[in-house]
């Protein structure tokens, strides 16, 4: 609407293939994925997952060593793509010396397409005065002022790694708030890493979960969720039926005395072991997302669910 | 000049009202540090100005030159003593204070990643924080430089005994004090990429700053330049060298000029005959006229820039090679 630029397509990420290699470990491995742009995008995982080598990556502070990363349409080797991206890093840096006023003249000063009005009505909205110094300020305060400086920017895709893992819960509230609406009124895309599940449950729909450098799933949560299914009954000689490893995709699994409770991908009708009595008919149950996410990132062995992967479309 | 179209915020500041995009921002980070160098500079050079009034009424009032030493020495070495220390001090305290922290608090702080991922990108943002700083620094020090030898040259046989190869002239005049400061910040820019912590950095370059003090005084200066011969008869006083001139070093030599050290024969039982086994005739004194200084300082000059700029290609290298 304000950018003369082509129209950003459907996709507001498109990671092909990227591996990122750190001195000695795999930080990155086979990641291929697409976020269809107006979505507010979750990335879990434990430590260490590659969530921050992604988000650096795609904000240019790290080079990929193969593979290709697009966002809204550029691919990241292109400098011009920081004109479209916003990328909040995990501490929030700011310089502690500028006033308010300085920090939102430095987003003037360094971005063409800056709206100096949203980014000052952002801060207005914090009761946060334009001539106090970012270093006197509360990390509530600061993570506003970090925002004013990212939507100033009017990105297309705004990248933020762990935003409110630093807050209390009142600013936690209230700056999920402001991150919700102002992407929802600008048609911004969000990509979030996150160690809270509720939050990721409460604001995103599209998820990436990754694990140890991998892509265990990603697609939309109302996909991902029906996607799998709780299941529990009698466990056969102490381990999992076989008939549910062999028919359907077991994520985790759990055996405790005679019982056995699984998180499983149904490939088709879910039935208990045939020609045995009612009692040892499985009982079937719809995960939380809280639930799938634990398992997923439980279980780095399970085999990796990909919706709207890229490579998928381009062979079919 | 550009119309803002957008509303102004704060308070407007004049120093940074004429600037804009990175050159903005480089001036905000480190506008306290440069104000003070530029306020610095001219209080310096209007003082070395006051000075050169004393001193030109002083050289104006007096003829003899050896009545003159005595009290030129009571009357003015306090404060040309003063003035180079101060010029001296210029290199290791801009590169300390400026160099070391200029990336090394961003690194530190992590408001590289700030400031990298706005619109207009790294190499940008890289170019414009060492340009004006280094620019800056440049002026400031080429100006302290050209009124400091205006102040000195009058008195140049007077000040600090004349030497002015060892004692101070030859490192803040001419090209030399700006390349000394340029090469010294550089070093601290450098270290400070590398080291990615600001007070380290500080603490390295302080350290680089005194080791390259004492490697440039006793290694490289003498070499800039061949000195003079002047040669005389070993018993004879031989003639007086010019007063502007700095004695560097002295020499035997027999007939045919081939040179033994000052002290050859001195400790020897029987002085006389072992000159005449060696055949020594001639004493030499080697040392380097004033002519020589100019260009023993572009020599120098040229010298210290062509490292400052492997240091800055080092940086820019490192920064692009992997992103800050």
């Amino acid at each position: 609407m304000h950018d003369p630029s082509p129209a950003p397509g459907p996709w507001a990420i498109e990671a092909d293939n990227l591996w990122k290699r750190y001195r000695r470990r795999w930080a990155l491995q086979e990641c291929s994925f697409r976020v269809p742009a107006g979505r507010v995008c979750a990335m879990v995982g434990p430590n260490g997952a590659g969530k921050s080598t992604f988000l650096g990556i795609a904000a240019r502070l790290v080079q990929p060593s193969s593979g290709s990363l697009r966002l809204c349409g550029v691919p990241v080797s292109d400098p011009a793509v920081l004109s479209r991206v916003a990328y909040l890093a995990q501490d929030k840096p700011l310089y502690p010396r500028f006033t308010v006023a300085d920090t939102l003249r430095l987003g003037r000063e360094l971005n063409p397409r800056w709206d100096q009005a949203l980014a000052e009505r952002i801060v207005r909205s914090g009761n946060i005065a334009p001539s106090a110094r970012v270093g006197t300020l509360s990390g509530g305060q600061r993570t506003r002022v970090a925002f004013a400086l990212a939507f100033g920017k009017r990105p297309d895709l705004l990248l933020l790694d762990e935003p409110m893992s630093d807050l209390d819960p009142l600013a936690r509230d209230e700056l999920s708030g402001l991150l919700m609406a102002e992407a929802a009124e600008h048609g911004t895309t969000v990509l979030m890493s996150s160690h809270m599940l509720s939050e990721v449950e409460e604001m995103c729909d599209h998820l990436l979960v990754l694990a140890d450098g991998r892509l265990r799933m990603a697609g939309p949560a109302d996909a991902l969720v029906p996607a799998h299914t709780l299941v529990t009954g009698l466990a056969v000689d102490g381990r999992v039926p076989p008939e549910l490893t062999e028919h359907h995709t077991v994520v985790e699994a759990r055996v405790s005395g005679r019982q056995f409770s699984a998180l499983v991908r149904p490939n088709g009708p879910l039935a208990g072991t045939p020609g045995a009595p009612a009692a040892a008919a499985w009982d079937t149950l719809s995960p939380s997302l809280e639930e799938v996410l634990l398992a997923c990132m439980r279980a780095p062995g399970a085999p990796a669910l990909v919706l709207d992967e890229p490579r998928k479309e381009t062979a079919a | 000049m550009s119309t803002a179209t957008t509303p102004k915020t704060g308070t407007g500041r004049a120093a940074g009202g004429a600037l804009h995009g990175t050159l903005w921002l480089v001036w905000r980070r480190h506008r306290t540090a440069l104000l003070a160098g530029i306020l610095l500079t001219l209080a310096a050079c209007a003082l070395f100005s006051y000075q050169r009034i004393g001193l030109m009424g002083f050289l104006g009032d007096h003829g003899a030159p050896d009545a003159l030493q005595d009290e030129f020495r009571t009357r003015f070495d306090g404060a040309f003593n003063s003035d180079l220390s101060f010029l001296r001090y210029i290199p290791v305290v801009v590169a300390v204070f400026l160099g070391a922290p200029l990336i090394s608090s961003e690194l530190e702080r992590g408001t590289v990643h700030l400031v990298t991922t706005q619109s207009t990108g790294r190499g940008r943002w890289l170019a414009t924080t060492l340009a004006l700083p280094l620019t800056l620094v440049t002026v400031c020090t080429t100006l302290l430089a050209v009124v400091f030898q205006w102040l000195w040259a009058p008195a140049r046989s007077l000040v600090v005994g004349g030497d002015w190869l060892n004692s101070g002239p030859f490192d803040v005049t001419g090209p030399v004090l700006a390349a000394k400061t340029l090469f010294l910040t550089a070093c601290g820019i450098a270290l400070g990429k590398l080291l990615k912590r600001m007070i380290p950095a500080m603490v390295a370059t302080a350290f680089t700053a005194a080791a390259v003090s004492v490697v440039w005084g006793e290694k490289v200066v003498a070499r800039l330049g061949t000195p003079l011969r002047l040669t005389y008869p070993y018993d004879g006083d031989g003639p007086a060298l010019p007063a502007d001139a700095v004695r560097f070093d002295d020499w035997v030599a027999t007939a045919d000029g081939r040179l033994y050290g000052f002290g050859t024969c001195v400790h020897d039982a029987q002085p006389d005959a072992c000159r005449a086994k060696l055949g020594i005739v001639h004493r030499v004194t080697e040392y380097f006229s004033y002519d020589q200084m100019a260009a023993m300082q572009w020599r120098g000059a040229a010298l210290l820039l062509a490292l400052t700029a492997v240091l800055l290609a080092f940086v820019v290298w490192r920064a692009r090679r992997r992103p800050l």
